[in-house]
């Protein structure tokens, strides 16, 4: 049982330090070397499959550690002892996955260092230190997984010192995410550099604090989070069908909502972070943010809208479904043909192309260059519409799913001060960022937009609409507060519904074709007011049933098969997004390894096709989850072995003192 | 005796099969979206300072349309239409006069409508249009690093959109000069130093791998199914002829379109179209052969947008032997025939030009 963390260790020190004497290579390699292959392969297409599976196996090495600290504090929290087990398998799981991506890190260095050793050597200049400091956080990680790990029992009665272990793991695991991550956004936003030579003279603070650091930071630390739910619901959607004993189906049927849980949770907040980190793409370099969503990868784009569409409709189908399991959930079903209607209708507008390209022909026949109607679907003010209102209904979704057990709510007035204390504090503090903003688009300066005074008029509406949410969100506590919170909620969902969707998402439009430059803070009065009505009716409804009563016992294990496909669907779903996600976060640096500072001079050096792209994905995603499979098989094989020499001590004699 | 497979190892066989069905739908989608968008799309070089060659810069390396329309041409809204609009009467050659009288008021300077297009790409922020934010990066900078002509070829385009076109007006500022020198935007140059010699012999040999004389000519020598290519590193950028023999499809030489022909029999035919008239059409196949369709024969003709050029040569060639035919493409500047005609093919099997069918690039 010891031997994966150990040999993990053993490969983990050996690829950090393979990949420092690699470094030291690159360092003294000849000069005129530019690039060279892999073997005779394309050396682009090697580092990249190399890349995006050290990237996939590094996001399950670093999501399931959150996966498995959040488990263990729910745990403690609820006392039900199903979390805690379940916490340790995963990290059980860790090593064997932690041994590959350590491997695969390794590779990816060596082949970095080989291939490209005039890029490696600008990096080298600009990062060197931080390299130093990764290795020794990949050393910090691997001990406090092990602390982690092999404390679990002594540490059994001193939870918090375990948790507490755990989340210094996390910290590791994140720094170490921090640093790599400011290698990859540096080279699409470098600072510090001298723009008239292109020589760096920045410090290294200002190369790692690169304008897209902290928006993929945080895009990567929730897409990790979902991540490690999804890949925890897919071992249990495996084990579940390949098991025949209704007490383990039980047991990942349960495992599987857990996953499925923490993964929603996190994905309901990733488009804002994915927001936010293409606002800055934007912000930083207009023509990389165009060839984003208006160039070369507009039709990238469109796949990505696919993935993230579908994930949501494939989460909401998994509760769904899980509904049949809850005794009382039927009375929700009605909503969910409503909620379905929503989603399909959403994503079909979320995946409208603006343009397409006609012929002459086609053209005539549809009347100009674009649909009369459908036109408006491909245009951003549709699509912040749409996305805030699949979003708004996975959450409705989940609202239900939460209430399916449960009689009724219980009178707010009873839930005691604490209770009373958090609702007014979160909705304080939500009503207060909301003002705040609102308040701010009403007195705003046109010019800090580049815009006349005359265009002061246009940031009124989403001002004075924010003001509104902030009013709707006191209604909603007050009503709370007087016991009732339903009707509180409902107003806030409506209010929510009708502003972000309907009012503020047509107001686009208007925006758009008077006064482009304000639709990026439009769009963000959209997502406030979305998130102040997850976070206030989530509140809301975590008080208004806390120790409501319940219709019966949850049926765990009565799940339709096709449940655990949809988890394992999910899963790879998430592999293939985050897949094209990175082609085209690499890919917008078109013909430059560090964008506009350092060109890419190899052969190599034009955008693949989304087929050529699809194709190597797809492959990695293959490689990704044959390997994961057999890190689980191999992580069965030592708990079999664990199991089998416990038994074999309980059944022999006990040895004389 | 034969063993049938656990329940458990059943499970996981449908599970595979389910990852890879939903890894091909993955691929399919992209092959698919790759289809509907039209693929890659590669830039044809330009040549020159005209207002043409400012179209293909405006539309390509300029990136100006990913933020400009031209009236319905385009959607891009992210920068002014420079066509005629909802928001713009006049095109932009005729509204730079407009706006060189706002600046010549604003500045108490002369400003003619020339002088106003070459402010707004010098200096992007010095009139910025009511309902647009200062954000218009410096062209002539790296990433996109246009060069003095390809700036001018911008403008004399710009100008033909309803004004006066004329290229003497243009005086571009030190500034853009200077950022050419100093440009940091290295030259191309292939991943690997191919031996021009060898790719010669690969080139005119019809049984080697390339065999690209078995389909072009270069100075008399091969056939001339697809274009001639005495003068292609004279004529085409080097980034250019690497995506041309990769890529055959991504643009295809005028005069070498591939059509497909379905004859009343039920058969179809695939060539370069030589010549069509009442009386029927001419082919040219991918063998060289010309292939004589009567009228009365033909049920449907149709453009292809695939090229008849095989678009194998990245599997089939390696690495070294793809550089040194790239090399000895590279030599065939027009200047000296002599040896661009490549002496070291005296060992290859140059096959005289005959009459064959033409194809792509």
């Amino acid at each position: 049982m010891t031997m994966p963390l150990r040999a993990s260790t053993l490969m983990t020190g050996a690829a950090i330090g393979l990949a420092v004497v690699a470094a030291g290579q690159a360092l003294g390699a000849e000069p005129e070397a530019t690039y060279r292959t892999f073997f005779g392969f394309d050396p682009r297409t090697s580092v990249w499959i190399v890349a995006e599976l050290h990237l996939l196996f590094a996001a399950f090495v670093l999501g399931v550690p959150m996966f498995a600290v959040i488990t263990e504090i729910i745990g403690v929290a609820t006392g039900d002892a199903r979390y805690d087990r379940l916490a340790r398998d995963f990290t059980r799981l860790l090593s064997a996955a932690f041994a590959t991506t350590a491997a695969l890190g390794g590779l990816l260095a060596f082949m970095l260092f080989s291939l490209y050793p005039g890029l490696m050597s600008f990096l080298v200049g600009v990062f060197q230190l931080s390299f130093y400091i990764y290795a020794l956080l990949f050393f910090a990680e691997t001990f406090t997984l092990y602390f982690y790990y092999y404390s679990w029992d002594r540490l059994q009665h001193r939870k918090s010192l375990h948790i507490a272990a755990g989340v210094l793991l996390n910290v590791a695991g994140i720094a170490i995410l921090g640093i790599s991550n400011s290698w990859a956004t540096y080279m699409m936003s470098p600072s510090g550099i001298d723009p008239r030579t292109g020589a760096f003279v920045g410090t290294l603070w200002e190369a790692i604090n690169n304008p897209l650091w902290n928006p993929l930071n945080v895009h990567r630390l929730l897409g990790n989070l979902v991540f490690g739910g999804l890949v925890a619901g897919t071992y249990a959607a495996v084990r579940f069908l390949a098991s025949d004993d209704p007490a383990e189906r039980a047991h990942y049927d349960w495992m599987g909502y857990v996953g499925n849980f923490i993964a929603m949770s996190a994905l309901i907040l990733l488009p804002f972070a994915g927001y936010w980190l293409g606002r800055e793409v934007y912000s930083f370099s207009p023509v990389m943010g165009n060839n984003m969503m208006g160039g070369a990868f507009s039709w990238t784009f469109i796949i990505q809208a696919i993935g993230i569409g579908g994930l949501l409709i494939l989460g909401n189908f998994y509760l769904w479904l899980g509904m049949d399991r809850i005794p009382g959930a039927e009375r929700y079903q009605p909503f969910v043909k409503f909620i379905l209607s929503i989603l399909v209708v959403s994503f079909a507008i979320w995946l409208t192309p603006h343009n397409l390209p006609l012929s002459s022909e086609e053209q005539v026949r549809m009347g100009g260059q674009y649909h009369p109607t459908l036109k408006y679907f491909g245009l951003m003010p549709a699509k912040n519409a749409v996305i805030n209102f699949m979003i708004l209904s996975t959450f409705f979704s989940f609202l239900l799913y939460r209430r399916g057990n449960v009689s009724r709510a219980v009178p707010f007035s009873r839930q005691g001060r604490w209770a009373k204390g958090i609702t007014l504090g979160v909705s304080a503090l939500v009503a207060a960022y909301l003002l705040y903003y609102g308040l701010w688009l009403i007195n705003a300066d046109p010019r800090m937009l580049d815009l006349g005074p005359e265009k002061q008029r246009y940031f009124l509406l989403p001002g004075y609409a924010l003001l509104g949410q902030a009013a709707f969100v006191g209604v909603a506590v007050l009503l709370t507060f007087v016991d009732r919170g339903k009707p509180g909620q409902v107003l806030l969902f409506a209010y929510t519904a009708l502003n972000t969707v309907f009012v503020l998402g047509i107001y686009g439009f208007v925006v758009m074709a008077e006064a482009s430059p304000l639709l990026r803070n439009l769009a963000v009065a959209q997502w406030i007011s979305l998130l102040s009505c997850i976070i206030v009716n989530a509140t809301i409804d975590v008080f208004l049933f806390r120790r409501a009563e319940h219709l019966g016992a949850l049926r765990w294990g009565r799940m339709p098969a096709l449940s655990q496909y949809v988890l394992i669907l999910l899963s790879m779903w998430a592999v293939l997004t985050m897949g094209i996600m990175g082609f085209i976060r690499s890919g917008l640096r078109e013909n430059w390894h560090v964008f506009g500072v350092l060109q890419d001079t190899s052969a190599w050096a034009f955008t693949p096709t989304n087929a050529y792209a699809a194709r190597v994905i797809g492959l990695c995603a293959l490689i990704f989850f044959a390997l994961v499979f057999v890190a689980f098989w191999l992580s069965e094989l030592g708990e079999k072995h664990r199991q089998t020499a416990a038994a074999a001590g309980e059944a022999s004699p006990a040895r004389p003192a | 005796m034969v063993v049938s497979p656990s329940p458990g190892a059943r499970k996981a066989s449908t599970v595979a099969v389910f990852v890879l069905a939903v890894t091909a739908l993955f691929v399919y989608v992209g092959e698919v979206v790759t289809h509907v968008s039209g693929g890659v799309v590669a830039q044809a070089p330009v040549e020159g300072v005209s207002a043409e060659a400012g179209e293909a810069v405006y539309f390509g390396k300029g990136k100006c349309s990913t933020c400009h329309s031209i009236g319905d041409r385009g959607s891009a809204i992210r920068g002014p239409n420079h066509g005629v609009s909802a928001q713009f009467d006049t095109p932009m050659g005729l509204r730079a006069e407009e706006r060189a009288r706002e600046r010549s008021q604003a500045t108490g300077r002369p400003f003619t409508a020339t002088e106003y297009l070459v402010e707004s790409i010098v200096d992007p922020g010095a009139y910025v249009v009511s309902g647009y934010k200062n954000e218009m990066p410096l062209v002539y900078r790296p990433p996109i690093a246009l060069k003095p002509d390809e700036v001018r070829a911008v403008i004399l385009f710009l100008q033909s959109l309803g004004g006066e076109v004329s290229s003497e007006a243009i005086k571009l500022p030190e500034t853009i000069l200077r950022a050419a020198d100093e440009s940091r935007a290295a030259p191309w140059a292939p991943y690997l130093k191919g031996d021009p010699q060898a790719g010669a012999a690969l080139f005119f040999d019809e049984e080697s791998k390339a065999g690209c004389a078995r389909c072009h000519t270069v100075n008399g020598r091969g056939r001339d199914v697809g274009p001639e290519l005495s003068t292609v590193a004279g004529t085409r950028t080097p980034q250019f002829i690497v995506e041309s023999i990769l890529q055959p499809s991504a643009v295809i030489a005028s005069g070498f379109e591939p059509y497909l022909v379905e004859t009343r029999d039920g058969r179809y035919r695939t060539g370069v179209l030589k010549a069509r008239n009442d009386r029927g059409l001419t082919l040219k196949t991918e063998r060289g052969e010309l292939l004589i369709i009567p009228a009365a024969d033909i049920r449907e003709v149709a453009p292809q947008e695939t090229s008849i050029m095989p678009g194998s040569f990245a599997d089939d060639l390696s690495l070294t032997q793809f550089h040194d035919v790239l090399a000895f493409l590279l030599t065939l500047t027009g200047e000296d025939k002599e040896a661009a005609a490549g002496k070291g093919a005296a060992n290859g099997k140059a096959q005289a030009s005959s009459a064959g069918g033409g194809h792509a690039r």
